[in-house]
């Protein structure tokens, strides 16, 4: 009658609250960026790193070292999925590497937002726009869907990992690729 | 089970960003120009140009002047972020000065102690050379008349505009590569940019250190603000005036530092896209035939009936 229903819905309901949570989460950040970016009158921004001709360059740089931890960051957490228990050492590998990946984003991401804002004057600029607020609410939602990742369906985090790797590599792809194909691969 | 570790990778993120943030508010602050009214005799005094080579690329701003005692002539060469200086005092040998502009503040120092700090305050610059013959030298310098060119966007991004001033010339090119464009001319007092062109276009703005922000007017009754930064090459205003299908056709380009391009082709009343510039040597193709544009320079007649 009622009984089977009621054990099924509490298994689902488990796991429901905390991934709807992560996941509007990320949608908000998303949004918050995108809107502030959208909003926000640009102001100079300096990001002049030394040894680097200029910020634009400075910036492409952060964002292809950032995809090769990126890619150790793949290739760790897909060897993590594969194993019932990871080792502690493949466990540390992922999340520094993850760890260091982001971070190497962040003054990416601070003179994209402060100095230029969304700009939808050409394809590749809008889809860079749009990418950049999917990587970092993906990114939000990955970190609160670890938070209580035993709670969580097993599809999550690759599914999460994936996204932001991807909006990653579009987002090198769209500045970084277009940079250097451009104007020359040199500091 | 709930884990701290997700939350701490994201909290040292936000962080990260925020000391990011707050370390560009305390280089960016832009500082007061107190020198401005007591060190102007000076800034008007004839300036000898000194080249310099201390700067690889290409300048995009030149300031010349002297120490307010006239003991020490300075050049001093701005692009982008960095700046140069050459400090000559008669001896046999220069000094060269090297540094960062940030904001309107330039700090430049050179391996012997010598130190120069400057603020920008419109077209002039103002300072104190430390350490140089053990003692310090206020100094006051003009841009010199070399062409500067300011490129940004209106703060909707609506339109990209590029001002290029010679002097206290200028001219400037403002379109949004489809339908809005107009050639505007005018002049530069002070910080003051003054332009004008037809059918009611104008911009006003004011120069502030390494930036033009004013109100931009392609036509009457569409206007948007802006803001600019003095840009290196390729940045610039460049126009073709050719003959397409018997048509008197003229194309303009705002092009901004990074190479972004927005132009408009104007063939009698009609207005489409311009076609892409090649920015190395001008060229560019329409309707499978060759042509070539050449840059604008701020003392140019770019507004004709």
């Amino acid at each position: 009658m009622t009984s089977q229903p009621a054990a099924v819905s509490p298994a689902r309901d488990q796991y429901a609250k905390p991934l709807l949570t992560a996941l509007l989460a990320g949608c908000a950040v998303a949004l918050a960026l995108g809107l502030y970016a959208k909003l926000h009158h640009p102001v100079p921004y300096a990001l002049d790193i030394r040894g680097f001709s200029s910020p634009l360059y400075a910036k492409a740089w952060l964002t292809t070292v950032a995809i090769v931890f990126a890619i150790v960051q793949l290739a760790s957490g897909w060897r993590v999925t594969r194993q019932p228990v990871p080792s502690a050492r493949l466990g540390a590998l992922h999340r520094w590497s993850g760890r260091i990946a982001i971070v190497l984003t962040v003054p990416v991401l601070i003179h994209c937002i402060y100095a230029l804002g969304f700009g939808t004057y050409s394809i590749r600029v809008i889809a860079h726009s749009v990418l950049g607020c999917v990587f970092y609410g993906a990114f939000v939602a990955k970190m609160l869907s670890l938070v209580r990742r035993d709670s969580m369906p097993r599809w999550v985090l690759p599914v999460l990992g994936g996204v932001v790797f991807v909006s990653l590599i579009g987002l090198w792809a769209t500045s970084a690729l277009w940079l250097f194909t451009t104007k020359g691969v040199h500091s | 089970m709930t884990r701290r570790g997700p939350l701490v990778t994201l909290g040292a993120v936000i962080v990260v960003a925020l000391i990011f943030l707050w370390a560009n508010t305390l280089v960016a602050k832009p500082h007061s120009a107190s020198a401005s009214a007591s060190a102007s005799p000076w800034a008007s005094a004839p300036a000898t140009l000194i080249p310099v080579s201390s700067v690889g690329t290409a300048v995009h701003a030149l300031y010349a002047g002297r120490s307010s005692g006239d003991q020490v002539t300075l050049a001093i060469a701005i692009n982008g972020r960095k700046a140069a200086a050459d400090l000559d005092a008669g001896l046999p040998s220069e000094v060269s000065l090297q540094g960062t502009v940030n904001g309107s503040q330039i700090t430049m120092t050179a391996s012997n102690g010598i130190g120069l700090d400057g603020s920008l305050s419109g077209v002039n610059m103002f300072g104190v050379i430390t350490g140089f013959l053990g003692q310090s030298f206020p100094f006051s310098a003009a841009q010199a008349v070399v062409e500067a060119v300011y490129a940004g966007r209106s703060s909707g991004n609506q339109v990209t505009v590029a001002v290029v001033t010679d002097g206290g010339q200028a001219a400037a090119y403002v379109c949004n590569g489809r339908t809005i464009e107009a050639w505007l001319q005018g002049s530069v007092h002070g910080s003051q940019v003054s332009l004008s062109g037809l059918h009611g276009a104008g911009l006003t703005g004011t120069l502030s250190g390494l930036a033009m922000f004013g109100i931009v007017t392609p036509s009457s009754g569409l206007s948007f603000p802006f803001s600019a930064e003095l840009s290196p090459r390729p940045a610039g205003v460049y126009q073709a005036r050719i003959v397409v299908n018997g048509l008197a056709t003229r194309i303009g380009w705002a092009v901004l530092p990074d190479g972004t391009q927005l132009g408009v082709t104007v063939a009698g009343t009609t207005r489409y896209a311009a076609p892409p510039l090649d920015l190395s040597d001008g060229s560019f193709t329409l309707d499978g035939a060759s042509y070539h544009a050449s840059s604008v320079a701020g003392n140019q007649t770019v507004v004709t009936p």
